[in-house]
């Protein structure tokens, strides 16, 4: 890889890093503040917006062949936690003050808090055997964790979504369109599960390649 | 492993006799081309019509039923003439390199078309349909049954290209090839363009979008392919400078 590639690479997962890392100690102060949560999208969630809107440029990585895997799969990775964040939750005051959300950016922090620098590492030379453990190992619980909350919040937002109509186009109109994001949510909600089992399988089986066999304790009488 | 023999040929040319070892590749389960285009087209054909004539099916929760105007007439004529066309080219025109594709291709290919078939259709043929001025309508639709035509004349000079049973590469000339390596794709988008202007709906600008993605990195594969074998050396002609699919542009 080109060197210029490379340290454009590297700023941008030092950037990421930082961003996460920063929503990660806002999700923690204000539930050391306010334990029920009610706080956190008010504390964090001008972050988390940045850094997922920062995330687009992971499609354009893949399509200009910067980094490996599919630019179509990063496009439907990062559409669908846009979706959840940017069209429900933030159009949707009265779900802010839920635990959900608390959850939702514990799992999304904690995990990009180590992926992206495992990504920097991997790419200024190797990352440390602790790093990959983390990165290959913390997906087992954060990413249930990550999946369910998302789908509360898709699933609570329903009825806001149906009164208010959100981001919907009813005929007629000139250009002969429609679009009910009400049903379109609901279709989201179907397919949630078994993708998210998919990907959840093929990190498992990455983690056996990447973190290998742990050795069977020996038991001793 | 070997290298994958050609077909056609008895074993014997490849030096294989009594106790050679022969390795196989399992393609999975295979269907024949002609097979998979006319289920993927046959489906739209059948479904854009269907919701045309079945309004109480299609639109159940709506009550009026008011008087198809004459665009969404029109836009009927050009979908079943695609599609029949399309039928008729698989059977009487292409010529296919493969025999077989496997055949998860035909669940795929068949969800594609019939879904953007019927909700192309649901919306043209909506009882809340609002029609383009008909005047514009009626240019734009005759802009794409003449890219239709174009596509079909592109077919026939491309069917034509090997002699026998030949697998040569040819290079493409006549009418839009002297300009343009993949100017049947040209002609494909084009009439998609016009029909979305046509019907001025969104659901089929979609489809022609759709379309689009698809055959862009396929003409690029195709101009390669072809600049590659005719590289002007040993003999061999040199491919003429082409746009690869939209003239002016790329």
């Amino acid at each position: 890889m080109a060197r210029a590639d490379t340290a454009y690479l590297l700023l941008y997962n030092l950037a990421q890093s930082i961003g996460w890392a920063t929503a990660l100690v806002q999700t923690v102060l204000s539930l050391t503040r306010h334990p029920s949560g009610d706080q956190v999208y008010s504390a964090a969630g001008l972050t988390v917006r940045a850094c997922q809107g920062l995330a687009a440029l992971e499609i354009f990585h893949a399509a200009a062949g910067l980094v490996r895997g599919s630019p179509v799969v990063a496009l439907l990775q990062w559409a669908g936690r846009s979706n959840c964040l940017y069209a429900v939750l933030h159009c949707i005051p009265q779900l802010w003050p839920s635990s959900a959300v608390a959850v939702l950016f514990l799992a999304w922090s904690l995990s990009e808090v180590v992926r992206y620098p495992w990504y920097a590492t991997s790419l200024a030379g190797g990352s440390p055997a602790w790093l990959t453990w983390a990165r290959y190992t913390l997906f087992i619980p954060l990413y249930p964790a990550g999946v369910a909350a998302e789908m509360w919040v898709l699933y609570s937002g329903l009825p806001w979504i149906a009164s208010r109509r959100l981001h919907s186009l009813a005929l007629p109109n000139s250009a002969n369109f429609a679009f009910d994001y009400h049903w379109f949510t609901i279709g989201l909600l179907v397919i949630y599960l078994p993708v998210w089992f998919n990907l959840y399988s093929y990190m498992l089986s990455q983690r056996r390649k990447k973190v290998g066999k742990r050795p069977s304790a020996t038991k001793t009488e | 492993g070997g290298t994958p023999r050609a077909a056609g040929k008895p074993l014997s040319e490849f030096g294989i006799t009594d106790g050679s070892t022969i390795f196989f590749k399992d393609l999975g389960p295979q269907i024949g081309y002609a097979t998979v285009f006319f289920w993927e087209y046959f489906g739209p054909l059948a479904l854009y019509a269907a919701v045309y004539f079945l309004p109480q099916l299609a639109y159940p929760h709506i009550s009026e039923r008011p008087e198809k105007n004459l665009v969404q007439k029109l836009a009927l004529l050009f979908w079943t003439f695609h599609y029949a066309k399309r039928i008729l080219e698989t059977f009487f025109v292409h010529r296919f390199s493969h025999g077989t594709m496997p055949i998860f291709n035909l669940y795929k290919n068949c969800s594609y078309y019939w879904t953007f078939g019927a909700y192309i259709s649901w919306f043209i043929n909506h009882p809340l349909y609002t029609a383009p001025p008909l005047e514009r309508s009626i240019i734009l639709f005759t802009l794409a049954m003449t890219a239709e035509l174009a596509n079909l004349k592109c077919h026939l000079i491309q069917a034509n290209l090997r002699s026998g049973g030949s697998k040569e590469y040819v290079i493409p000339s006549g009418f839009l090839f002297d300009y343009i390596t993949c100017a049947n794709y040209t002609a494909e988008i084009a009439a998609w363009l016009a029909f979305s202007a046509a019907t001025q709906t969104v659901a089929a600008a979609l489809f022609a979008t759709a379309g689009t993605c698809q055959m862009v990195p396929w003409a690029v594969q195709k101009h390669k392919r072809l600049r590659k074998i005719f590289d002007g050396k040993d003999g061999r002609k040199r491919y003429p400078k082409r746009w690869i699919i939209f003239p002016l542009v790329f």
